[in-house]
């Protein structure tokens, strides 16, 4: 016989897995540290990549003037400033990263605590219709 | 009312039990709307700007994740944008990759918004999006509808200055990139329509959360009133040229919409709302319950006509006596009903009910 109460509880557990489940499993498969550092790891090759761009953009507004002042600025110095925005930009990117990995995480944690516990009632509304049906 | 509600209890019901065929059919058209918008506003690819390729790309589309149609958008406009001039082309490129690179890691969900908002301000419908998103969405919504508002006011730059490129061509690449550059960073409008927007978005959704009775209806309002006031400010200080009757229009507009949007999604009767409070071992729960305003869809009745003849003849035995009973029944209540007495009906009544049985 169907119980509604088993019913209830799959459609959930399907639902959950279909959807969010997906991406949860993924995220809980990894340590908090490793999830977190890899994600980092991503977060610093983005702004990387978009510091690169940006300077792009910055070079090609004034390229003239830029050429101009290239044989008369201190290199160093110049290098220096580059990389003083540079460690900023990515160190704020990847601060903000940390926070909202690290929030992903512990979020993706609890909804699997959720679902594995839905996951054990249902193994105990087996085992109980197993033994009604012995008896 | 009780109507409008019937028609979305009987429209929920349709979309739940034809929901595999509307989805692709509904990311197909809004493929190709967004397809069709931007070849009547960039056409400057003949090839690309085509009628057939843009229903082939929807069809695409239609059976592809949603975010697909972002990245084919975005192919489309570099396209055009190519077709113009070089230098935009990059610098396009560069800021979608910026926004992709930047911010939609962290939520791919909301790059539809980043589409939805150009569509809006090209149907001259913007300020519906700050409202809905506030309603929907989450106050990080702000960034994505202030994505879509750039993207908008990018395009809509170049389209503006396409002539002005033509005739850079001699000066060089360096002077184009500054132009455009120049002529993005000095629009106004763009960031004060971003500002107002995020701010709208932020409000609308703090007030909507807001232990208040009609807080959605507040938010709608407070939202609409908010973006009017930041944009009239905006247009004060750097005189960005927005036509105030113009977002005043809108936003009732932009209310209405919202209005219905609210019936779909949020429909409450305050009036039934219910207060409870109880305690356990560590909190005290002051609990708030708003039921939802549902109707059960009238059901209709088929009565089946069919002829004595055609039934077996079990059946048409039965169906014989009972109208025989039910001619007896209505005569002897049209006869009571000429007397006038109640009491009498009642009996009447009941005698007529023994009577088929006799």
């Amino acid at each position: 016989m169907i119980s509604e109460q088993r019913v209830k509880l799959m459609t959930r557990l399907a639902a959950y897995e279909s959807g969010e489940g997906k991406k949860n499993a993924s995220i809980g498969s990894y340590f908090r540290g490793d999830y977190i550092s890899l994600q980092l790891m991503k977060s610093i090759v983005s702004a990387t990549i978009a510091f690169v761009l940006v300077a792009v953009l910055f070079v090609m507004y004034d390229s003239e003037a830029f050429m101009q002042g290239l044989y008369e600025i201190d290199l160093m110095e110049y290098a220096k400033q580059i990389l003083f925005y540079y460690i900023g930009f990515v160190g704020l990117y990847s601060l903000i990263s940390y926070v909202i990995y690290s929030f992903r995480y512990r979020k993706a944690k609890r909804r699997l605590k959720v679902y594995f516990n839905n996951l054990r009632r249902l193994q105990v509304l087996y085992q109980r219709e197993r033994k009604d049906k012995t008896q | 009312m009780t109507g409008l509600l019937v028609l979305r209890e009987q429209l929920k019901k349709i979309c739940g039990k034809y929901e595999v065929y509307l989805v692709p059919i509904g990311k197909f058209f809004t493929a190709l709307f967004t397809f069709i918008i931007i070849n009547l506003n960039l056409g400057y690819m003949e090839k690309v700007a085509k009628f057939p390729l843009a229903i082939i790309l929807a069809l695409l589309c239609s059976f592809l994740p949603l975010n697909f149609i972002i990245f084919v958008a975005a192919a489309l406009v570099l396209a055009h944008v190519y077709a113009l001039s070089l230098e935009c082309t990059l610098i396009v490129g560069i800021l979608f990759l910026l926004m992709f690179l930047l911010y939609f890691r962290f939520s791919p969900g909301d790059t539809f918004v980043v589409l939805l908002t150009p569509i809006c301000c090209a149907l001259r419908i913007p300020y519906v999006i700050p409202l809905s998103m506030g309603l929907v969405g989450k106050p990080t919504s702000a960034l994505s509808v202030g994505c879509g508002v750039g993207v908008y006011y990018i395009l809509h730059y170049i389209k503006g200055c396409s002539s002005a490129l033509t005739t850079l061509d001699a000066d060089g690449m360096a002077s184009k990139f500054k132009y455009v550059i120049d002529g993005l960073l000095a629009n106004k409008a763009m960031f004060v329509m971003m500002a107002a927007f995020a701010a709208t978005i932020i409000v609308v959704y703090c007030v909507r959360r807001m232990n208040i009775d009609h807080s959605w209806t507040i938010a709608i309002i407070v939202g609409a009133l908010t973006d009017i006031l930041i944009l009239f400010v905006g247009d004060l200080m750097f005189t960005t040229n927005i036509s105030l009757i113009g977002t005043i229009l809108g936003s009732i507009f932009a209310v209405a919409f919202v209005k219905g949007l609210q019936f779909f999604v949020f429909n409450v009767d305050y009036a039934r709302t219910e207060r409870v409070q109880f305690e356990d071992d560590e909190y005290y729960y002051y609990v708030k319950a708003v039921p939802k305003v549902t109707i059960s869809e009238p059901k209709k009745k088929v009565k089946k006509v069919a002829s004595v003849k055609n039934r077996p003849a079990a059946e048409r035995e039965q169906t014989v006596q009972k109208r025989t009973s039910s001619a007896v029944k209505t005569e002897a209540e049209k006869r009571v009903s000429k007397t006038g007495a109640a009491e009498k009906t009642s009996q009447a009544r009941k005698i007529n009910y023994t009577d088929p049985l006799d």
